[in-house]
């Protein structure tokens, strides 16, 4: 990269480093950072520390750690280390250039698609991958749906969500944890505007109208979970006329309370139906990209729901709504005491996830929360705090080198580990960068 | 809230008086084009600022603000805007629609025009969407918060004229079904960017010929002949103004070969490209650009989202600036403008701007993209009171806006905000009381299942076959606007 | 003569007396309260009508032998009254039953139209369309207006952007063309498109560039014209316009401006185009009343005063401007009144004129004085169209159009007895009052009714306030 280099020349040498190591040692996932101020996330700052990373995993973090000869020495003076970020909800994988279908796997044909995996179809080659990385990006979640906004109208199971790491030659290599949510469109009572209806030549819909299809759809997928719990039942009982299905198959976790679904709701009355609907079922669940809190945040505060925020820079709902009414979301849900951590919802953008929690900052949500909720939050969400979003004894070392605080966009990423093996910065726009700068 | 604010802004606004004098003091000044003055103050009389550094006494009875540990930048100027338009950015029926004028639909009432406030956003160059080849004529504007249309715009300001290349204004030469509610849609040329390149070409001809219809005319009636009049073609006249120089040209750009190929057929029309709008693709053709002297209005980061973007690169904005094109970076989008100042930090991760370098792009640059550098874009003696004070540096994600003014008279106060919250929210529970108590009163007079206000009858919804879920509604229809 | 067939149902009523020049010509509100509105009210006077005009006005009128009484004890007249903006006489027009507002031109239309050019291929113009010629007395929506007090419209053709010519109309006739009292009145113009992708003007700023380039237009057609007839020798002909002969023809432009920025937009475009000018909507003009003062233009305000939607998801709270404009639209009237702004009233969507009667209530409500208030529905339209000289108030010589109540027009409980369209009586369709069915029925007291044309008397429903349901039976009289 053209900037680190007139920036920090002393960097280069240690790209260069790095570049021989990807391409020498691509088994080589153990290494010794040392001279970085630490940003642990779980616990205080260190200053002048160290890491020692043994076969992908952290061993020890500390003042003074010594490494095993032959371990890579990694010297960042002058620069911080922070767990590798991390982007709850996104398309990454899935869709490439999101205007051409072509090019686009998302929501699939029919109501319940519990059993599509977005794993299966991320492509490892995508140009978005090195993109979202070289933003300090080291994990993000791959949604197979939109919620609806691919013509995917209709849509109330999507499919599996992922958790991906970004970085390996495969899908199933890059998979950091597979299945960990149902993307579900949950009903909801939207009424269409009128500009929309008169654009549209179609009759206008009355609340009534829009009220019968969504409790329509409510009973859908009612009736579908309840069709799921017979063939859970029928399967324990083992008969011999038991056909399976893969459709019900995929939700049996759900059922057992092992697989969340991920429900996207954007305004209180639907995050209150969806709370209710999980009571009901005895299920769990995320709320994905709420916009309108009112008194839900205490409700889900109450059944310990956490949230995945959709972009903190976005308009408010209505016109008279504060001008920073989505920018104290995050804040207010912290005030709760709701677990959040943070999305994009998209491929495009999906990099600047980071910029989120930080606008979330600036208004009034605490700095050291913001990075929890890109860190530690997600990986907590997404049953990972085992393996990543933190720099801690015994995780996965997902780790990222920087010129200062990753939630600031003028900081550079200067060199990203993830389970222990350095990766490459470089990208399709860093390339683009060097080709054309050297254009006389 | 719009009305109600509005006249909220228009009390803080009459608390500026002409004659007034306001002195900042003690902040970090980013002057953008004289470096940072530590603990430095301004002070703005008659909405000009008059003095610039560090020991600035106030004159008497001046409004002085304390900026101890804040920072106050220039106003931010967004070049590329579609805030404020009423009833349709694009008039996407023909593909020169230059008649059509942004002046005309001004809404000052657009509550994006105070959120964008709220965000250090002072000036506007709002214009059309993309949807065809010359979309329009174009104003900047001031954004002067609850005033008129006709006070928002910006005295002086050169006005612009829409250009459109690639995939948007090709679009209806191949269009989809989408737009046409299941129909057929009507095919519009052209349908090719060589067929753009010649419309551009085909209109300036015309508009030489028309230009030449009225010289005639002009010529004949000083000899004291006769003629009937031409016909005054409002598309052909924007197109003669910007032969004469008289109207800038922002074209909608994104491909090097469509950005090259307007160049080369502005050269050989006679008329200059003022920026290109978008360019992603800029960096290739740097050197051009900069030739031609046309500025470059982009994108901090957007990739991905359409196919001409294939070759987006977030190093664009430092290429170009490097190569010596005038680099700002444009909203878009009525989300976008109300933090440009984030997106400026962009450009020091990618590409490694200076701060000035970065500040500049939504501030001094854009300003001479719009001819108006002489009265905006940078803190200096001489230039409009158009200012913002933060909390934190403008280039930290972290800094929230506190104040700002236009022509030395503030038109966003985060604590005023605040205020009028409760305010607003007061008159609209009692406005909803109000109709709750006038519907119920009317529900009394006539009964149950008589006919209220409403009309409506209280019986059970007519039964409906249960047919197939029909879904939510269909997404928000967008006009190509990007 | 309209009244011909008037006369012959008298004829069939009266029996051979009745017959030819014999029949009485004459009829005279005898003892009634009288609202002149051109000047004070007369507490007990008789109106005297003759041959469709207002033969004499005042409290001592010797009576004409041959004239018809009818007691006005208890009864006001009022000036007929005046929709200052509808579609009312066009069937076409009128909107599918069922269906509110005006009747819209469809977005997209049945046959692609053949390609717009531009604004030389004068799309969606129908300047030249003149009510006067579209009027039908069968329009079924006169009985409604009538039977609230309606007797005169001032009609405008409803297809396009350039809607075509108006005309005041009298809401009874023979034929169309007994309607019309004066004609053209103005050009109406709609400033709505049909949106993106729907041809040119497909957006609002392609609709002012459209009518600003047609008045563009008109200033070279003028000049070619002069310049043609006095060069004709060696000077190309121009070209005949259809287009803008129409334009030529309007004394003024009607502009639509309901939202406050419309209203700034619309009145810095009539200035521009030299027009004389009259804006209609208004709604929020209780921010705009100074610079509609100063502006010196009338304004027709529009009755349909913005509601709660009725389709509206209860958990939708709506928007303080929403809020605001529909607690304050009913008081642009009286602040417009306040301020000596000439303004009318008209209905849009007046298509359940049982409605109409509602909103001047609403607006009586917010502050405007019943005087004000009858002005706004009689003289003033009258003087904004030129045709003060004839109708609007009750004065000798002007057209016999009347309405007689009993209590003050508009309040609740107040009948119409007695409509008189060009001296043509109608005996409207009662109109319960709100508590329920039945209420005040039959004449008044005990006098024998002058001879009428009872367009209610087939309804069977008399409590059904919708009097545009299209199931009801059409008014005999014509």
């Amino acid at each position: 990269m053209r900037s680190k280099v007139f920036q920090n020349p002393p960097l280069l040498a240690a790209s260069l480093c790095l570049a021989a190591l990807t391409l020498s040692a691509a088994a080589d996932d153990s290494v010794l950072i040392k001279n970085v101020t630490i940003h642990p996330v779980t616990s205080a700052d260190i200053v002048n520390g160290s890491v020692l990373v043994v076969d992908g995993k952290i061993t020890e973090i500390g003042i003074k750690v010594t490494a095993a000869k032959g371990i890579k020495v990694y010297d960042g003076k002058g620069l911080h280390l922070y767990p590798g970020l991390i982007n709850a909800a996104s398309n990454v994988g899935l869709s490439e250039i999101s205007s051409i279908r072509d090019t686009v796997d998302l929501d699939e044909i029919g109501t319940f698609n519990p059993q599509l995996k977005a794993e299966v179809a991320f492509n490892p080659s995508s140009e978005h991958v090195p993109i979202v990385r070289a933003a300090g990006i080291t994990t993000v979640l791959s949604l197979p749906g939109t919620g609806g906004n691919f013509r995917g109208e209709g849509a109330i199971i999507s499919g599996q969500a992922s958790l991906m790491h970004l970085s390996g030659w495969t899908w199933e290599e890059m998979a950091l944890k597979r299945g960990v949510a149902l993307d579900v469109t949950f009903p909801q009572i939207q009424m269409p505007s009128r500009q929309i209806q008169q654009f549209l030549g179609t009759p206008a819909r009355t609340f009534a109208d829009v009220e019968r299809d969504y409790k329509l759809k409510l009973e859908q997928l009612s009736n579908f979970f309840e069709d799921a719990r017979r063939y859970a039942k029928a399967k324990a009982a083992g008969g011999a006329d038991f056909q399976p299905d893969p459709k019900f198959e995929a939700m049996l976790p759900v059922l057992e309370g092992k697989r969340a679904l991920f429900v996207r709701a954007e305004k209180e009355r639907a995050i209150k139906d969806a709370v209710e609907f999980a009571d009901k079922e005895k299920i769990k669940i995320i709320i994905a990209e709420p916009r309108e809190l009112g008194a839900s945040a205490a409700l889900l505060k109450q059944h310990a729901i956490p949230v995945v925020l959709g972009d903190t820079l976005s308009l408010p709902l209505k016109d008279d709504d504060a001008y920073d009414s989505q920018y104290t979301l995050p804040s207010q849900l912290q005030a709760a005491g709701v677990k959040f951590c943070f999305g994009t919802f998209d491929v495009e953008f999906a990099r600047n996830v980071a910029f989120n929690a930080a606008a979330a900052a600036a208004f009034d949500l605490p700095p050291g929360e913001a990075l929890k909720s890109v860190t530690i939050n997600a990986a907590e969400i997404f049953g990972v705090a085992d393996q990543v979003g933190s720099i801690e004894k015994g995780k996965l070392a997902d780790l990222i080198l920087t010129d200062g605080d990753p939630l600031e966009a003028k900081t550079s990423i200067k060199a990203m580990f993830i389970a222990g093996k350095a990766v490459s910065l470089e990208s399709r726009h860093t390339r683009l960068n060097d080709l054309w700068s050297s254009r006389p | 809230m719009r009305l109600v604010k509005s006249t909220l802004c228009l009390l803080v606004a009459c608390a500026a008086l002409q004659g007034e004098s306001i002195l900042i003091r003690n902040a970090t000044v980013l002057t953008v084009s004289k470096g940072t003055i530590e603990k430095g103050s301004v002070l703005v009389v008659d909405g000009k600022i008059t003095a610039v550094g560090r020991n600035i006494s106030a004159p008497a009875g001046a409004t002085v603000i304390d900026g101890t540990g804040k920072f106050l930048s220039p106003g931010l100027i967004d070049c590329h805007s579609h805030t404020a338009v009423e009833g349709g950015v694009n008039e996407g029926s023909l593909s020169d629609t230059s008649m059509v004028n942004i002046r005309d639909v001004l809404d000052p009432l657009d509550i994006n025009i105070y959120r964008a406030l709220a965000g250090g956003l002072t000036v506007s160059n709002v214009l059309h969407g993309s949807a065809n080849a010359i979309g329009g004529q174009t104003i900047v504007i001031k954004l002067r918060w609850g005033k008129r249309a006709k006070d928002l715009i910006f005295e002086g300001a050169t006005p612009g004229i829409k250009f459109a290349l690639g995939e948007n204004p090709k679009r209806q030469g191949y269009p989809s079904d989408l737009f046409s509610g299941g129909q057929a849609a009507e095919r519009r040329y052209p349908g090719t960017r060589l067929g753009v390149e010649d419309e551009i070409r085909e209109d300036f001809t015309q508009a030489k010929i028309y230009q030449a219809k009225w010289k005639l005319y002009n010529e004949q009636v000083a000899k004291g002949e006769h003629p009937i009049p031409p016909r005054k073609d409002l598309r052909l006249e924007p197109l003669v103004e910007v032969l004469e120089g008289k109207r800038y040209v922002h074209a909608h750009s994104y491909r090097a070969d469509e950005i090259l190929a307007l160049i080369r057929t502005a050269d050989e029309m006679g008329f200059k490209i003022r920026t290109f709008q978008h360019v992603l693709e800029g960096y290739k053709v740097a050197k051009e650009i900069a030739a031609h002297g046309a500025g470059a209005s982009t994108f901090s980061d957007w990739y991905g989202y359409k196919y001409e973007v294939i070759d987006a690169t977030p190093y664009n904005a430092a290429i170009m600036t490097r190569k010596g094109v005038v680099v700002s970076l444009n909203s878009d989008s009525d989300e976008l403008q109300r933090h440009l100042n984030w997106d400026a930090a962009k450009t020091i991760r990618y590409g490694g701007m200076t701060e000035d370098q970065a500040l500049a792009m939504v501030t001094l640059n854009p300003a001479k993209q719009l001819g108006i550098d002489d009265k905006v874009g940078s803190i200096e003696v001489g230039k409009s009171g158009d200012l913002v004070l933060y909390d934190k540096h403008p280039l930290s994600n972290y800094s929230r806006v506190l104040k700002v003014w236009i022509d030395g008279t503030q038109y966003f106060d985060r604590d005023q905000d605040l205020k009028d919250r409760v305010q607003l929210a007061a008159r609209k529970k009692e406005l909803l009381d109000k109709e709750k108590a006038a519907e119920d009163a009317a529900k009394r007079q006539n009964g149950p299942g008589g006919r209220g206000s409403g009309g409506k009858p209280t019986g059970p919804p007519e039964k409906k076959p249960d047919t197939p879920n029909p879904g939510p509604p269909k997404p928000e229809l967008k006009e190509a606007a990007r | 003569m309209n009244n011909a067939r008037v006369f012959a149902f008298w004829a069939v009523l009266l029996g051979a007396l009745a017959l030819q020049a014999e029949v009485p010509s004459a009829v005279a509100i005898k003892d009634a309260r009288v609202v002149t509105v051109s000047g004070a009210e007369l507490p007990k006077a008789t109106v005297l009508l003759r041959n469709g005009l207002i033969e004499d006005v005042g409290p001592n009128l010797t009576m004409p032998a041959d004239a018809w009484v009818i007691d006005g004890a208890g009864l006001t007249v009022y000036p007929g009254f005046f929709n200052a903006m509808s579609t009312w006489g066009i069937p076409d027009a009128a909107p599918a039953p069922g269906a509110s507002g005006r009747a819209a031109a469809p977005a997209t239309p049945a046959t692609p139209a053949p390609r717009v050019r531009g604004p030389e291929d004068r799309p969606q113009n129908y300047s030249y369309e003149r009510a006067a010629d579209l009027v039908k007395p069968t329009d079924r929506r006169l009985e409604g207006a009538r039977s609230l007090g309606f007797t005169t419209s001032a009609t405008f053709p409803n297809r396009g952007i350039f809607t075509g010519l108006g005309a005041v109309v009298d809401l009874a006739g023979d034929r169309g063309g007994n309607m019309v009292v004066r004609q053209p009145i103005g050009e109406e113009i709609v400033l709505r498109g049909g949106g993106f992708r729907s041809g040119y003007p497909g957006s609002l700023m392609g609709l002012f560039a459209y009518v600003r380039q047609m008045y563009l237009d008109l200033d070279q057609y003028q000049q070619a014209k002069q310049t043609y007839a006095a060069h004709m020798s060696g000077t190309p002909r121009p070209p005949y316009d259809h287009y803008l002969e129409g334009l030529l023809e309007s004394p003024r432009i009607l502009l639509p401006a309901s939202e406050a920025q419309q209203i700034d937009r619309v009145l810095a475009f009539s200035i521009e185009l030299k027009q004389p000018a009259v804006l209609y909507g208004l709604h929020e003009a209780f921010n705009r009343i100074d610079e509609l003062k100063q502006a010196n233009l009338p304004v027709l305000v529009n009755l349909h005063w913005p509601e709660k939607p009725r389709e509206a998801d209860p958990a939708d709270v709506p928007e303080l401007r929403q809020l605001e404009l529909r607690a304050k639209a009913p008081s642009v009237p009286s602040l417009l009144s306040k301020a000596g702004v000439k303004f009318a009233l008209y209905s849009e969507g007046a298509d359940q004129p049982a409605d109409i009667k509602k909103q001047v209530k609403k607006a009586i409500d917010a502050g405007l004085s019943k005087a004000d208030a009858i002005r706004a529905l009689t003289l003033s339209p009258a003087e904004i169209y030129g045709v003060a000289d004839r109708l609007g108030s009750v004065d000798k010589g002007k057209i016999a159009n009347l309405v007689v109540t009993k209590g003050d027009a508009f309040e609740e409980k107040t009948t119409v007895e007695y409509v008189f369209v060009d001296g043509e009586l109608f005996k409207p369709t009662k109109l319960a009052p709100a508590g329920g069915p039945g209420g005040a029925g039959g004449g008044p007291g005990g006098a024998p009714s002058p001879p009428q044309n009872t367009t209610g008397a087939h309804r069977d429903n008399a409590d059904d306030l919708d009097l545009s349901s299209p199931n009801r039976t059409e008014g005999g009289n014509n």
